[in-house]
C-alpha cells in the first residue's frame, strides 16, 4: 500500500518513468527467461520452421563458432589487418551443408549439393546457388522448399535423349517450356522408392507438387530410400 | 561523459584509457588466439596435391576397373548402372564407383572436390561445358594435366584425363544405348576427373588428411559394393581370392592393402620430391 500511496504522489512525469521502468524491466526479464528457456526459442526465431523442423532447437542448425566472444573479437581484429589468413565468425557460425548433412546425408542422391561445386554448373550456382542446401530449402518460411518451378532449365534445357522412356519426349516438353512438369515424375533428391511415370497424362499436376514443396503430402509417396535421421 | 569533468581528467587522457583497454582486449595474447585456417610449416603448390591425388586416383580406379569389374565380369559377377537399386544383383560400374568415392569424400572435413566427366558421356549432366570444355579440347590435343581457378566457387581445379584402361570400358561404352560415341578403342581418352580444393597451397598435414580422405571415399565405395554383393541370391565368396581366380571378391582389408601397395610407393615419391629441402649455397 505504501508503493501505491508513493505512486499517488508522484508527479505526472514521474509516473511516466517509473511506468517506463517497469516495463522495461518485464520485457528484459522475459527477453532473458526467453533465452533460457529451449523450448521458447521459437519466439525470437525470424519466421516459421520449416516443414519436418519444429522440433528442433536453435542450436541443431546454429552451432556455437570456436573460440569465447574475445577470441573471435581478437582473431576478427587480426584478420582485417592481415596478421592471419582465416576470417571467423562472431557468436554463432553461418549454417551450411554440414548442418543439414547431419539429417539428411544420402548415399544417393541424383542432385547432390557437392556436384554443383563442379565448374561446369557456374550458371545454376550463379542464378540458384544450387550448391547450397539452404538456396532451395530456405529456412524460417514455413514450407518444404522454395524451389522455384524453372530450376531444371538451368541444367537441361539442352536435354537431347538417344532413348526417350516418355510417351511425349522430353525435347518436346522443353520446347514448351514447360518446366513446371518436370517435379511430375522425377523427385528431384531420387529419395523415394517408386517407379517413374512414362506416360505425361500420369504425372503428377503442379499443383500437386507446389502444395508438396509448401509443406503438403508427398505425391512421391512415404518409401523413403534414406529416411530423416532425428536430430539429437 | 558527465563523469570527465567530476573527476577531472582531460578528455585526451579518457580517450587514451579507453584505446588503452581496447587494445588489450583485442590484441594482448591471453587468451590463446584461435587456430589460423593456414598453421605454419613447409606447403605444397596446389598443383602438385593434385598431382599425388590423381595418382592415387589411377590406382585405384585401374585396379577396380581392370581385377574387379573386368576379371569378374568373366567370372559371373555384374556391374549396372543401377546397382543401387535392391532388386539389382550387381556392383557399381567404375565409373559409379568413382562417384561414390566422391560422395565419401564430401562427408568428410576435408573439401576435396572429385567429379568425372566427358565430351561424350552416356549420362548428358556429366557432359563438359564452358572452361572444362575448352580445358578438355586442350587435353584432347595433349592429354596433359589442366589447371585453372574458378572464381565463382574460389577453388582451384585440375583435369586430368581419363583412359579406357580395360576392355570393359570400351565394350561397355560402345554398347550402352544411350552413348553418344561407339566407337571408343582401349587406351582412348574417354574424359577426364575434375578436382577442386579452396587453396592454392596445402601444408603437409593438410596433405596427409587429404590422402587419407580419399583413402576412405575408396574403402567406403568398395564397402558399399561388398554390403551389396551380400545381399546377392548367390553371393560371391568374400575372401582371400580375387574374381580373375573365380567367383570371389577380395575383402576389405584384402582390397585395401592391395590398393596401398601399388600406390602408397608413387605418392611417397612423389611427397619427398615436393619436400626437398633446398641445397646450401656453394
Amino acid at each position: 500500500m505504501n508503493l501505491w500511496r508513493k505512486v499517488k504522489s508522484m508527479t505526472h512525469e514521474g509516473k511516466l518513468k517509473a511506468a517506463c521502468y517497469f516495463f522495461g524491466t518485464v520485457v528484459g526479464l522475459m527477453g532473458c527467461v526467453t533465452v533460457v528457456m529451449a523450448n521458447w526459442q521459437h519466439i525470437y526465431a525470424k519466421g516459421p520452421a520449416n516443414t519436418g523442423h519444429a522440433k528442433l532447437n536453435c542450436i541443431d542448425c546454429h552451432v556455437e563458432s570456436a573460440g569465447t566472444v574475445r577470441q573471435q573479437a581478437q582473431a576478427k581484429v587480426r584478420f582485417w589487418l592481415g596478421m592471419r589468413t582465416a576470417d571467423v565468425e562472431f557468436g554463432h557460425a553461418k549454417v551450411g551443408n554440414q548442418q543439414c548433412d547431419a539429417c539428411h546425408s544420402r548415399d544417393q542422391d541424383s542432385h547432390p549439393v557437392h556436384r554443383f561445386l563442379e565448374p561446369r554448373f557456374k550458371e545454376a550456382r550463379a542464378e540458384l546457388g544450387v550448391q547450397l542446401c539452404l538456396s532451395c530449402h530456405r529456412e524460417h518460411t514455413g514450407v518444404r522448399s522454395t524451389l522455384p518451378e524453372t530450376a531444371c532449365s538451368f541444367c537441361h534445357k539442352d536435354l537431347k535423349l538417344k532413348v526417350d522412356p516418355l510417351d511425349v519426349p522430353h525435347h518436346l516438353l522443353i520446347e514448351k517450356n514447360d518446366w513446371a512438369s518436370c517435379l511430375g515424375c522425377h523427385d528431384y533428391h531420387n529419395n523415394h522408392r517408386r517407379n517413374v511415370q512414362k506416360l505425361v497424362k500420369e504425372a503428377y499436376s503442379p499443383a500437386v507438387i507446389k502444395a508438396y514443396m509448401d509443406g503438403g503430402p508427398s505425391p512421391y509417396g512415404t518409401d523413403k530410400k534414406y529416411p530423416t535421421k532425428e536430430a539429437k | 561523459m558527465a563523469l570527465i569533468p567530476s573527476l577531472k581528467l582531460s578528455k585526451s587522457v579518457w580517450w587514451a584509457g579507453i584505446l588503452l583497454v581496447v587494445g588489450i582486449y583485442l590484441f594482448a595474447q591471453r587468451p590463446m588466439p584461435l587456430v589460423d585456417g593456414e598453421s605454419a610449416g613447409r606447403t605444397i603448390p596446389v598443383e602438385k596435391m593434385f598431382r599425388i591425388i590423381a595418382a592415387e586416383n589411377d590406382a585405384a580406379r585401374g585396379m577396380y576397373t581392370k581385377d574387379i569389374v573386368g576379371a569378374g565380369m568373366k567370372t559371373g559377377l555384374e556391374f549396372s548402372e543401377k546397382w543401387r537399386e535392391a532388386d539389382v544383383a550387381a556392383g557399381p560400374l567404375p565409373a559409379l564407383f568413382l562417384r561414390e568415392a566422391a560422395t565419401s569424400i564430401q562427408k568428410s572435413r576435408v573439401p576435396l572436390g572429385l567429379f568425372l566427366g566427358s565430351d561424350f558421356p552416356i549420362a548428358q549432366s556429366n557432359n563438359f561445358v564452358s572452361t572444362q570444355a575448352e580445358r578438355f579440347k586442350m587435353m584432347r590435343v595433349s592429354p596433359k594435366p589442366q589447371f585453372f581457378y574458378a572464381p565463382d566457387t574460389k577453388l582451384q581445379a585440375a583435369m586430368f584425363a581419363d583412359f579406357a584402361v580395360a576392355p570393359g570400358c570400351v565394350t561397355c561404352h560402345n554398347e550402352h544405348p544411350k552413348s553418344p560415341k561407339i566407337d571408343w578403342k582401349l587406351g582412348d581418352m574417354m574424359g577426364a576427373t575434375t578436382w577442386s580444393y579452396p587453396k592454392d597451397k596445402v601444408t603437409l598435414d593438410e596433405m596427409v588428411q587429404i590422402i587419407a580422405a580419399y583413402r576412405g571415399g575408396v574403402v567406403d565405395a568398395y564397402e558399399a559394393y561388398l554390403a551389396k554383393a551380400a545381399k546377392f541370391s548367390k553371393p560371391p565368396e568374400v575372401g582371400d581370392r580375387w574374381p580373375k581366380d573365380g567367383y570371389f571378391l577380395p575383402s576389405k582389408d584384402v582390397f585395401v592393402k592391395e590398393f596401398e601397395r601399388r600406390a602408397s610407393g608413387n605418392t611417397i615419391n612423389m611427397l619427398l620430391q615436393a619436400n626437398r629441402p633446398p641445397k646450401l649455397p656453394g
